[in-house]
């Protein structure tokens, strides 16, 4: 008997781990973290279409980009990015931004994973450490 | 879907979830994760045994231990789930990590129904169980298990697509 449930036990950690590798694979962009994002510095600048939300796992806000498309900025978590000076809804839509990090690893997704936000003389630097 | 999306995200719970302080999030999202933890905690305990490891422990003493924990951490994760999930509900549609995650926990919750309506389920701690009984309960103990990690991988993959 003892053998056997062993055996069972085994077989079935090998399929749920093999469950979850199967699904780790597929993920190579992030939100969370750097790794979904390019090495390379990279900086847009644009007028604001949705202005700061200090909500959810990150703060984010959307520009209408001067190359067109509409970019989706992501910030440091709510407290972070309180702390460097923003504040819900603080910059009206309209306004000219520029926004410096750390572009999408995928070339259709207009995100960026911002460390300095600039609006007109004021620079909040969501990230310090890093920018 | 994307209609709905807007809605759970205009809702008022979605508007608590956003107006009432940087840290509501984070919060929530902590007592998603013990709910998480409890349930699976539990589960895990629970269905190994029903798998078959551990029987000098036996498994009436086990479900009374374990199952209030489980439900308990599956109404806390559900609960908190839906605040974090309409604080930018439109942000998820097409995340397919959710198409995996919600379909892992209904199969799950009829895995619940169908153990505890089982024979060998209610008649345990009252008699011993045929083989049968047992294979049968080792069935849907590794089909609970699979299930929940399931979910529980894809819901943390949420935030990395």
């Amino acid at each position: 008997m003892r053998t056997i449930s062993r055996r069972r036990f085994g077989t079935l950690i090998a399929a749920t781990f093999g469950v979850v590798a199967l699904l780790s694979a597929r993920s190579v962009s992030a939100h969370h973290g750097w790794g979904g994002y390019l090495d390379a510095e990279f900086e847009i600048t644009g007028t604001v279409e949705s202005s700061v939300s200090l909500a959810g796992p990150h703060a984010s806000m959307t520009i209408k980009g001067t190359d067109g498309h509409v970019w989706n900025l992501v910030l440091a978590p709510p407290p972070r990015s309180q702390q460097a000076g923003l504040k819900d809804g603080m910059i009206p839509v309209g306004a000219k931004v520029t926004a410096h990090g750390h572009r999408h690893r995928d070339n259709d997704r207009y995100e960026v994973k911002t460390e300095r936000l600039t609006w007109g003389d004021k620079v909040f630097n969501v990230y310090p450490d890093r920018s | 879907m994307l209609d709905a999306a807007k809605w759970l995200q205009g809702s008022a719970l979605g508007h608590f979830m956003r107006e009432s302080g940087v840290w509501t999030y984070a919060i929530v999202n902590l007592a998603h994760i013990l709910g998480v933890a409890s349930l699976f905690g539990s589960v895990l305990v629970l269905d190994l045994r029903l798998v078959g490891l551990g029987r000098r422990i036996p498994l009436a003493a086990l479900a009374d231990a374990t199952v209030p924990v489980a439900v308990t951490g599956f109404l806390i994760a559900a609960a908190t789930g839906v605040g974090l999930l309409v604080t930018k509900a439109t942000e998820y549609v097409g995340n397919p990590f959710l198409a995996i995650k919600f379909p892992a926990i209904l199969l799950a919750l009829i895995n619940v129904l169908v153990i505890s309506r089982s024979d060998a389920w209610q008649a345990r701690g009252q008699r011993e169980l045929s083989p049968r009984e047992h294979r049968r309960l080792a069935v849907m103990g590794g089909l609970s298990l699979a299930c929940w990690l399931t979910a529980i991988a894809a819901g943390r993959l949420i935030a990395y697509w």
